[in-house]
C-alpha cells in the first residue's frame, strides 16, 4: 500500500499542495481527479520520490525517502505524461531499459518479457521502429511497456509493486484507452496496485475502484466513484454544475458534458 | 574441400547474418554492436603498428617485422638510428594517439549523454578552452608563480592545471545550462561560447606577458599535436585518462536512463545526481589530460560518436568502447597524415582534425535540423 501522510510541497515559492492524504492499497486502482492546475501532477511526483516534500510517504510501510534510487525503483515504476528523447534508441532498446533495473539477468527472460510487454501495449511488431519517428499515443504505449518491463511480476519482491501513471490514456484512441485501462485493472488483480492520474471521468469510473477528487491543492473527496461522483461533488470542484447518472445496471455512474448548466 | 562441407559452412556462414539481420529488424543492435567493437579493435592494432612504420624516415618494414614476429631481437633487427625512431618518436606518438583519441571520443560520448545531446562535445562547450587555460597558466606563470608547487608536481603540473580548468569550466556550464533539472541546449552553447571567450582572453593575457620560448610553446601546443610525445609525458596523462576511461563503462546504463529524462531515469532506479557528478568529474579530467599533452585538437568528440551512432545505435553499453577505439584510431590516423603530408615538416593534428570534422559537423546540422530541438 501506498500511503501519503500530510503532505505538503512548495514550487518556487508558492504552495502548491497543502497537506494531501490518501491510501492507495494493493490489489486497487486509485484514481487521481480534479481540474487543470490542481496538484495531481505534483501529487504523483511527490509519491514517485522525485520532487522535495513536507509530510510522509511510505511503500508497504517503508518511508520512500529513507530508500535508495534502486530499492525504490524495485517497488514502483512510473510512467510520465510525455517523454522526448534525443538519440535514435529503437523501441526494443527503450522497453529493455525498463529490464535492466529489476535484474531479470537471464536473457530468454528478458527477451519473453520485453516481447509479452510490447503485446500488452498493443505493440507487437513494434520492436525495430525508431521511437521518435512514432506518434504520441505510440510512444506513450512504449513508456508503458517499459515501465511494465520494470515490475513484471508485481508480486515479486514477496509485496505489491505499484505503477504510477500520469494521463496514461490522454493521448490514445478509444480502443487503446480500454487496453491501457484493462492492462492496469489485470496488474491490481494480479496483487500489484495502480495510481492514476485521471482526465476521462467516466473512463475512470469504469475502472477506478478509488477516486481521489482534488481541488486547489487539497482532497475534496476520496472513496468509491458511486460516492465520489455526484453532482455536489462535480459543481463544487469543477465549477460547472453537472448532473451525474448511472449506467443501466446501476452501478458506474457517468457524466455528460451536455448536461452542463448554460 | 568437399562442396557439401563448403555448402554447410556457407549456410552457417549465411545464417549468422540472417540472425543478425533479423536481430536488427527487430530493433536489436547489440550483436551488430559486438562486431563492430571487434573490427575496430583489430583495426586499431593495425594502424597503431602501420603508424609506427610510416613517416618521413623510412626504418625498414621488413626489420621491424622481424622484430615483431620474434625471430631477431630488436638490436639485431633494427639499426640505431631506426630504434630511436621507433622507440623514442613514433611509439610514444602512437600511444599518446590512441590514448588522446579515446579520451577525446568517450569525453564528447559522455558530454552528449549527459545533456542528452548529440551537439554537446567539450571542445565545441568550452571546456577544452577551460582546459587550456589552466595549461596556459602553468606555462606562462608556472615556475615564476607557482615555482614550489611547480616542483612538488612535477610532470603532473601541466595535466592536473588542465584537468582543474576543465572541471571549473564544465560545473559552470552545468550549472549555468540546467534549471530544475531541465538542460537547455541553446543555454548550453551559448555559455559555451562565452566561457571560452572568457578563457580565451585570460590565455590573451597570458600570451601577451609570456617570453619568446613560452609563446612558441603556446602557439604549437595551441594547434594542437602529438609532436611532443615523450614517454615522461605519456606517464603523466596516461594514469588520468585511464582511471577516467575506467569509469566510463560503469556510467553506461545510466547514460541510457537519462536519455529519457533525468526524472525517468530516477523512477527506473539510477542515482540521477551521483551520475551527474562521476560524469563530469571524468570528462574533466579526460579533456584536461588530453589538452595538457596535445593541445587544442578538435572535432574528435562529436564526430566519432555520431558516426558510430548511425551504425550501432546510442546504447552506451557499446557505444562508449566503440568510442574510445575509433577515437583512437582517428587519431592516429590523423598523426600519420600530419607527419607525411608536407616532409619533412609537420602539419599540426588540430588542422586536419578541423579540416575533417567541420565540414562534418556542418553536415551533421544540416541533416539533423529538424529533430534536434535547436
Amino acid at each position: 500500500m501506498i500511503r501519503a501522510s500530510n503532505i505538503s510541497v512548495r514550487l518556487s515559492g508558492k504552495q502548491v499542495l497543502h497537506g494531501i492524504s490518501f491510501e492507495a492499497p494493493a490489489g486497487q486502482l486509485t484514481a487521481i481527479v480534479g481540474p487543470n492546475g490542481c496538484g495531481k501532477t505534483t501529487t504523483m511526483r511527490a509519491i514517485a520520490g522525485e520532487t522535495h516534500y513536507e509530510g510522509n510517504v511510505s511503500i508497504n510501510g517503508h518511508d520512500i525517502a529513507r530508500l535508495k534510487p534502486w530499492e525504490l525503483a524495485l517497488k514502483r515504476a512510473v510512467l510520465p505524461q510525455a517523454t522526448v528523447i534525443s538519440f535514435p534508441f529503437t523501441v526494443r532498446e527503450i522497453v529493455r531499459m525498463g529490464l535492466a533495473v529489476g535484474g531479470a539477468d537471464r536473457p530468454e527472460e528478458v527477451e519473453r518479457i520485453a516481447r509479452d510487454a510490447l503485446e500488452a501495449v498493443d505493440l507487437a511488431g513494434f520492436s525495430g521502429r525508431f521511437y521518435q519517428e512514432l506518434s504520441g499515443g505510440e510512444q506513450q504505449r512504449v513508456q508503458l511497456a517499459r515501465a511494465l518491463c520494470q515490475i513484471w511480476d508485481p508480486l515479486e519482491n514477496g509485496e505489491p509493486a505499484f505503477l504510477l501513471l500520469d494521463e496514461p490514456v490522454s493521448s490514445l484512441d478509444i480502443r487503446h484507452q480500454l487496453t491501457i485501462m484493462k492492462l492496469a485493472r489485470d496488474f491490481c488483480s494480479r496483487g500489484g496496485g495502480v495510481v492514476a492520474i485521471m482526465h476521462d471521468l467516466n473512463l475512470t469510473a469504469m475502472f477506478a475502484d478509488q477516486m481521489v477528487m482534488m481541488r486547489g491543492g487539497r482532497v475534496e473527496a476520496a472513496g468509491s466513484p458511486k460516492d465520489v461522483m455526484t453532482d455536489e461533488v462535480m459543481e463544487s470542484v469543477f465549477g460547472c454544475p453537472m448532473r451525474v447518472n448511472t449506467t443501466p445496471s446501476g452501478t458506474v455512474p457517468f457524466v455528460l458534458p451536455h448536461t452542463a448548466g448554460a | 574441400m568437399h562442396p557439401s562441407e563448403m555448402a554447410v559452412e556457407n549456410g552457417q556462414r549465411r545464417s549468422i547474418a540472417v540472425r543478425m539481420k533479423e536481430s536488427w529488424r527487430a530493433g536489436d543492435r547489440s550483436q551488430v554492436a559486438r562486431l563492430v567493437i571487434f573490427v575496430l579493435a583489430l583495426l586499431a592494432v593495425v594502424t597503431f603498428f602501420s603508424s609506427i612504420m610510416t613517416g618521413a624516415a623510412d626504418a625498414s618494414v621488413g626489420n621491424l617485422l622481424r622484430w615483431l614476429t620474434g625471430t631477431e631481437t630488436a638490436e639485431q633487427a633494427l639499426s640505431l638510428r631506426d630504434r630511436i625512431i621507433i622507440f623514442d618518436i613514433r611509439l610514444p606518438r602512437a600511444v599518446l594517439g590512441l590514448l588522446v583519441g579515446a579520451a577525446l571520443a568517450v569525453s564528447g560520448a559522455v558530454m552528449q549523454g549527459l545533456f542528452r545531446n548529440p551537439l554537446a562535445d567539450p571542445g565545441l562547450v568550452g571546456v577544452s578552452a577551460g582546459a587550456s587555460l589552466g595549461a596556459v597558466l602553468v606555462i606562462v606563470l608556472g615556475s615564476a608563480t607557482f615555482g614550489p608547487l611547480f616542483a612538488a608536481f612535477g610532470f603532473y603540473a601541466l595535466p592536473i592545471a588542465a584537468f582543474l580548468g576543465g572541471l571549473a569550466t564544465t560545473f559552470l556550464l552545468y550549472r549555468i545550462a540546467t534549471r530544475s533539472g531541465h538542460t537547455s541546449v541553446a543555454t548550453m552553447l551559448l555559455a559555451g561560447i562565452a566561457i571560452a571567450a572568457l578563457a580565451g582572453a585570460i590565455t590573451g593575457v597570458m600570451i601577451f606577458v609570456a617570453d619568446d620560448q613560452q609563446l612558441r610553446d603556446l602557439t604549437f601546443w595551441g594547434l594542437g599535436s602529438l609532436a611532443g610525445a615523450s614517454w615522461p609525458k605519456i606517464l603523466a596523462a596516461a594514469p588520468i585518462i585511464l582511471l577516467s576511461l575506467a569509469v566510463v563503462p560503469f556510467l553506461a546504463r545510466g547514460l541510457n536512463a537519462l536519455t529519457l529524462g533525468e526524472a525517468a531515469a530516477f523512477h527506473m532506479g539510477v542515482p540521477v545526481q551521483r551520475l551527474k557528478n562521476v560524469a563530469i568529474v571524468s570528462v574533466a579530467a579526460a579533456t584536461g589530460a588530453s589538452v595538457a599533452v596535445s593541445g587544442g585538437i578538435g572535432f574528435v568528440g562529436i564526430v566519432v560518436p555520431h558516426v558510430l551512432r548511425l551504425v550501432i545505435g546510442p546504447d552506451h553499453r557499446f557505444l562508449l568502447p566503440a568510442s574510445a577505439l575509433l577515437g583512437g584510431i582517428l587519431l592516429i590516423f590523423a598523426d600519420m597524415i600530419a607527419r607525411t603530408i608536407v616532409p619533412p615538416a609537420e602539419l599540426p593534428i588540430g588542422i586536419i582534425t578541423a579540416f575533417a570534422g567541420a565540414p562534418f559537423f556542418l553536415w551533421i546540422l544540416l541533416r539533423g535540423r529538424s529533430h534536434m530541438g535547436l
